[in-house]
């Protein structure tokens, strides 16, 4: 699924928020979100999940326009994405497991391998004795693994995390970053993050684009040849 | 599977809400129900009524054999006459003591004299009944009184009509009471599961994915709703048919065929899981937004 912005620009009333963004990005690749709190970056994820839509400009996923688009198609796309949203989004009377059934539901994953899929992905974050918990019994690095494992479960072609090492330790995020790599080489899923972590951008090679005030000020492509 | 399942989550989640909708809707098909049997009863009375079209003519005291044989004689010259059939007063005493023979009180003051003989005439054309009436209702001379079963049919078909309308009338403004608490609570529900709504359609699930939970909480409601409503009537029948049936007596006020109630309680239940889906489906529509 190839991710394309076109001139985009979005505002919140006499606020610019973005201006002026342009990109592509194909399938498969591992792309940083870089930039200052406020700078943009979680907008920017929120246009391409059709959270949020454009002042003007054009974006597209999968060849289908997000603003004209049909709620069907829109849906679709959204079954494709896996996110892992900032504030992590978990229903709160839901447990782990639950919530990771959910997502599977909503993609109409084979009932009979559900249960299978959850332990999978619960292993994977590191979550395994905390499958029955609920959010509230979670801590802060819990939730963000819990979020994870939902993205993951549905084994989307589009990752989008929203800051998902911010509530981590440093052990942990960099687990993370070493799992999304791995689902990136492995199953050629494009993975689109956000982070303030300069050390982790600068140790994986992978291309950026940095935000300031809404605008791009710099944009590495050069990780398209280590992919 | 994944649907009911939600749908049972959301209802234990919430259980006095539930509870309240379904109060409401088996009220509404209490009512639906009585409404239904006693019109059902009240429609075999008169029937009956109708297939046995009789007329009586009470004589007056003291006349003579000749007039009486010539009444006889005039009643038998009508076209579509059945029966003539004379009730002496000695006969009258005799049905008398046979129809109040547990009350002891009631007979024993009562004579022959002072009961009256009548001519009982069946038709087999109920037209004729009417002829007979306008015939003898002027002749007082040798006309005591007349029944006619024109009155009873006439003040049956009062009371059918009046059951009937009044029903509907009740039965329209708790249904519509129902719906409106089904949409209210069902909105309520949204509300408090607007989180869940949200990050659902931002997972990919469709409206109508999100919808489906609270279109089978509706039909839920309807479902229970319309068979306890059902249930209630059945066992109040149950507890009052025998002394109704005695009551109404040749005629069978409330059928004992369990054919006719299985199918009372189908069509009940159909209509109340078109009237909770109905009303989720407005509340889920009207509440469900994003």
């Amino acid at each position: 699924m190839k991710i394309v912005f076109d001139q985009v620009n979005k505002n919140f009333g006499i606020i610019d928020v973005l201006k002026d963004i342009s990109f592509e990005i194909d399938q498969g690749e591992f792309v940083f979100i870089l930039g200052n709190s406020g700078a943009g970056k979680s907008t920017l994820l929120k246009l391409i999940l059709n959270q949020l839509k454009p002042t003007s400009g054009t974006i597209t996923v999968d060849d289908i326009d997000l603003v004209k688009g049909s709620k069907e198609e829109i849906d679709s796309i959204r079954r494709r994405i896996g996110v892992i949203f900032q504030d992590y989004q978990l229903i709160a009377d839901k447990s782990v497991e639950e919530n990771i059934a959910l997502a599977l539901n909503i993609v109409s994953y084979p009932s009979e391998k559900i249960e299978s899929r959850i332990d999978q992905v619960i292993k994977e974050v590191n979550l395994s004795s905390r499958r029955y918990l609920f959010p509230a019994q979670l801590s802060g690095g819990e939730l963000q693994r819990a979020a994870l494992a939902r993205a993951l479960a549905i084994e989307p072609q589009i990752i989008l995390a929203d800051e998902p090492t911010g509530n981590l330790d440093i052990e942990n995020s960099w687990n993370l970053i070493k799992l999304l790599k791995e689902i990136n080489k492995k199953n050629n899923t494009t993975i689109i993050m956000t982070t303030h972590n300069q050390d982790i951008v600068t140790s994986l090679g992978k291309r950026n684009i940095i935000i300031e005030d809404g605008e791009i000020k710099k944009h590495h492509t050069h990780s398209h040849s280590e992919k | 599977m994944n649907h009911i399942r939600t749908t049972w989550h959301h209802i234990r989640r919430s259980p006095f809400q539930s509870l309240i909708a379904i109060i409401v809707m088996t009220l509404s098909f209490f009512v639906m129900s009585i409404f239904i049997f006693t019109n059902t009863g009240l429609s075999t009375v008169l029937n009956y009524f109708e297939t046995k079209p009789e007329i009586t003519l009470f004589l007056k005291d003291g006349l003579d054999k000749a007039t009486v044989e010539g009444i006889q004689k005039e009643l038998s010259n009508y076209k579509n006459v059945k029966e003539i059939k004379y009730i002496s007063k000695d006969k009258a005493l005799e049905i008398y003591k046979e129809q109040n023979k547990d009350n002891p009180l009631l007979t024993e003051m009562v004579t022959a004299s002072i009961l009256p003989a009548s001519f009982e005439v069946t038709v087999s054309e109920p037209a004729i009944l009417e002829e007979i009436y306008q015939n003898y209702s002027t002749r007082t001379t040798v006309i005591d009184e007349i029944i006619y079963q024109k009155d009873v049919i006439k003040s049956l078909l009062n009371w059918t009509k009046n059951i009937r309308i009044s029903g509907i009338i009740i039965t329209v403004i708790i249904g519509s009471i129902s719906l409106l608490t089904i949409i209210t609570i069902i909105g309520m529900k949204i509300t408090n599961r607007k989180e869940e709504i949200k990050i659902s359609r931002l997972l990919g699930a469709s409206k109508f994915y999100v919808k489906k939970p609270f279109l089978l909480e509706g039909l839920f409601y309807g479902l229970f709703g319309s068979f306890f409503g059902f249930i209630f009537t059945f066992f109040i029948i149950l507890i009052i048919r025998n002394s109704v049936n005695n009551f109404f007596q040749p005629v069978v006020f409330f059928n004992i065929n369990p054919v006719f109630y299985l199918e009372i309680l189908l069509i009940e239940l159909s209509v109340g899981s078109i009237l909770g889906l109905f009303a989720s489906w407005i509340g889920s529509n009207r509440y469900i937004k994003y």
